[in-house]
């Protein structure tokens, strides 16, 4: 009994910290049920030269890679066309910010100086970004000026090292973008593959310098893209829509809970509390991951919770039958949950199963529901086997059925022509045939 | 109160019936696929085939007549082919009263079809807005096919994969027809309602028959357990046939009442939801409806059926 009142209160404390999480956190809308900006992005190389599937599909990976960066989910980069992407971004705050990390280029070089008819020239020496390993943000220890810190993969350290070599007491330019960023003068070989780029006198702004990292970790454009077509897409579904299915789902889900407490009596009432503190749970675990809710989302939530109802309804029903078997309270209600596992469990883990797949290989709409129904069905057998059978032991667990009727049940039932043979607790988990 | 169904004695009316749900929507398939320019069994949307929506929204009542009329204008105005349709919204947060979707080939940025299209709606209609854009280029549509399909076949790969750790093959391979079973269906009704009343499958649809599928295996693996278990306890007692008749009739009550709270659920969202998710919402009905049937009627008969072989092929067991 006391572990019991330690779950309980365990219990109440998850429910308290749903409800916080629920109030502070925002909910994330996908876009399509917000809206958000579309950009068409088209690649334009230099001299009109052909754009290969090979380049687009690179331009892609890159474009897709930038996108991430923002931290949005559910973000879509589509092919349209033979030189375009189409980028979906669900509610940017900031959608300039947006635009400046899809169409720039990110070209990292390292120049030499020559002298070329009197004149001094910076010339490209074939180390680029391509050989870099990745970029990270630091400060200057002496100035406390932002700078970028560049760690080169294997071949870029050798080459690096090589050219470090050769321009001993010679400056190195380091462009981006075709703009010059710095010139340090190499006093020595560099053999470790490092370098720095600082934003020469006046120094990067923190904003200017986290740009460039993002930029160079993401890659660079195989190809220049031109943002051409930019507009932001109207809710597919609506504010008004978004209202309309909340009233909708909220009479479903009421509609729902009187038809357990009708049916199953008490045990349905506990299963009604249990399935709201579910749907907090669920819903406080989305905002705090967080996870973009979009129609697809939102499938995957409700048939979670069609999932969860049918956990409880699976429990009762053979806590019922454990009941008309003649068991005590207390026994009926530890076998109907120790029976009714191994449905829940090997029905949910062909839904894990299918998710997982899924989230691994789908579009960014298919993503979502599989995120959303994946984490709703393990939410669910927590809130089934521990929620519900905690509150069942708490107003059950001691007493004797005195009125079937409080499950359900007539007088008559109990014990008519029924046998049931004894289920030992740990084969009726794993299922094992004899 | 107790319903005692005889599925057992019963089988091959039961797959009749299957035979029956399905053959509507095999022959809409096969039609479509033969008719339709895309060569597709449904009638499929621009996430598909590619192709530019634009979608107004206007202040006024849209009739049938005034439709047609921006029909013909449109087809004047050099647009070819475009699909129009009539989404009501009755808001009563903004004074939009309908949207206003219109269909075309894709669009792109050196054409001014936007324009055209836009010039006509607002002489047609005062103060029409244009709300939004979705173009899809021709070459995305097969390739989304294809990614779907392959993360469809390996989830049913896995799926097969547990059961059969977990069960029999047999099991899993019932469970998987009756999948396949639940689909068809779907997808056969998608299809009719393409042919008469021009429902197109998108993206989400996708996504519904997803769900449908993740029900329709949930749903089947309640039965299987149930009988797994009184394999056990009863399988030197009773025939097989009797276990899958008593496992059947023991989850019904379960099987009825998820299936009920569920729809009950969709119904709701149905009927009272927004209107651009009713075919999600519709595919998702249908499917649990088809899911629980094949569970207790489909998978269970095909198990019975395969023992039955497995056994008059086996030297009979005196006792």
């Amino acid at each position: 009994m006391k572990n019991k009142l330690i779950m309980f209160w365990a219990i109440v404390i998850i429910v308290i910290a749903s409800i916080v999480t629920i109030c502070v956190k925002p909910t994330k809308l996908g876009l399509d049920l917000v809206g958000g900006s579309r950009l068409v992005l088209e690649a334009q190389p230099a001299n009109n030269a052909q754009v290969t599937p090979d380049m687009m599909s690179s331009l892609q990976f890159a474009i897709e890679n930038r996108v991430n960066k923002l931290g949005v989910s559910e973000t879509v980069v589509q092919r349209a066309g033979e030189k375009r992407l189409v980028v979906e971004i669900p509610d940017v705050s900031d959608l300039n910010q947006a635009k400046a990390y899809l169409g720039e280029t990110a070209e990292l070089d390292f120049r030499k100086p020559v002298m070329r008819n009197g004149e001094a020239e910076w010339e490209a020496t074939g180390l680029t970004g391509k050989d870099l390993d990745r970029a990270n943000l630091s400060s200057n220890a002496t100035n406390g000026q932002w700078v970028v810190d560049l760690e080169f993969n294997a071949e870029g350290t050798k080459k690096f090292a090589d050219l470090t070599k050769k321009l001993v007491g010679q400056p190195m330019a380091i462009f981006f973008n075709g703009e010059m960023q710095s010139a340090p003068v190499i006093r020595e070989p560099i053999t470790g593959g490092r370098a720095q780029i600082s934003g020469g006198d006046q120094g990067f702004s923190v904003e200017e310098a986290k740009k460039m990292v993002d930029l160079l970790n993401a890659g660079a454009l195989p190809v220049p893209a031109k943002i051409i077509e930019e507009n932001t897409v109207g809710p597919t579904l609506g504010a008004d829509s978004i209202a309309k299915s909340k009233v909708a789902g909220a009479i479903g889900l009421g509609f729902v809970m009187v038809f357990m407490a009708l049916y199953y009596r008490a045990p349905g009432l506990i299963a009604d509390v249990a399935l709201i503190i579910y749907g907090l749970m669920l819903f406080a675990l989305f905002k705090a991951i967080p996870v973009t809710l979009t129609l697809a989302g939102i499938a995957g939530f409700i048939l979670s919770i069609g999932m969860a109802v049918d956990a409880n309804i699976l429990i009762f029903e053979r806590t019922k039958e454990e009941l008309r078997a003649g068991r005590t309270l207390f026994t009926a209600i530890n076998s109907g949950f120790d029976r009714a596992f191994t449905s829940i469990f090997d029905s949910n883990m062909t839904t894990i199963i299918t998710c997982t797949i899924l989230y691994c290989l789908g579009t960014s709409i298919v993503k979502g529901f599989a995120l959303t129904l994946a984490i709703g069905v393990m939410v669910s057998m927590f809130s089934a086997i521990t929620i519900t059978k905690n509150f069942m032991h708490l107003i059950f667990g001691t007493g004797k059925l005195k009125n079937p009727a409080i499950f359900g049940l007539r007088a008559e039932e109990i014990n008519a022509e029924y046998q049931a043979v004894e289920t030992k607790r740990e084969k009726a988990k794993f299922g094992i045939l004899d | 109160m107790k319903l005692k169904l005889d599925i057992v004695k019963n089988r091959f009316i039961f797959l009749a019936l299957s035979a029956i749900l399905l053959t509507p929507g095999i022959i809409a398939m096969i039609y479509s696929t033969v008719t339709y320019p895309t060569h597709t069994p449904l009638k499929v949307g621009i996430d598909y085939t590619g192709g530019t929506t634009l979608q107004y929204g206007v202040k006024q009542d849209v009739t049938n007549e005034k439709l047609s009329s921006v029909r013909d204008d449109l087809q004047k105005g050099g647009i070819d082919n475009p699909y129009l349709q009539i989404i009501n919204i009755n808001s009563q947060d903004t004074d939009l009263k309908s949207i206003l979707s219109i269909r075309t080939k894709f669009i792109d940025e050196k054409s001014t079809d936007q324009e055209i299209i836009t010039n006509i709606v607002s002489k047609d209609f005062e103060g029409a807005s244009l709300v939004q854009v979705d173009s899809v280029g021709p070459t995305l549509g097969s390739e989304l096919f294809k990614n779907s399909m392959i993360a469809l076949s390996l989830a049913l790969l896995g799926i097969v994969a547990y059961l059969t750790f977990r069960f029999q093959f047999n099991y899993a391979l019932a469970a998987i027809l009756g999948l396949v079973h639940d689909t068809i269906f779907v997808l056969g009704v998608f299809s009719i309602l393409g042919l008469f009343y021009n429902v197109q499958i998108d993206a989400l649809f996708v996504t519904a028959v997803l769900t449908v599928i993740g029900f329709s295996v949930h749903d089947t693996i309640v039965v299987f357990d149930r009988v797994r278990e009184n394999l056990k306890y009863y399988g030197k007692k009773m025939s097989f046939g009797e276990i899958m008749n008593s496992s059947i009739n023991q989850t019904l009550a379960r099987s009825i009442n998820t299936s009920v709270t569920t729809l009950i659920t969709l119904l709701a969202l149905y009927f009272l939801g927004g209107v651009t998710t009713r075919d999600f919402v519709l595919a998702m009905i249908l499917g649990i409806f088809i899911g629980t049937y094949s569970s207790i009627f489909f998978c269970s008969t095909l198990i019975d059926i395969w023992e039955d072989k497995k056994n008059s092929s086996a030297p009979a067991i005196a006792g």
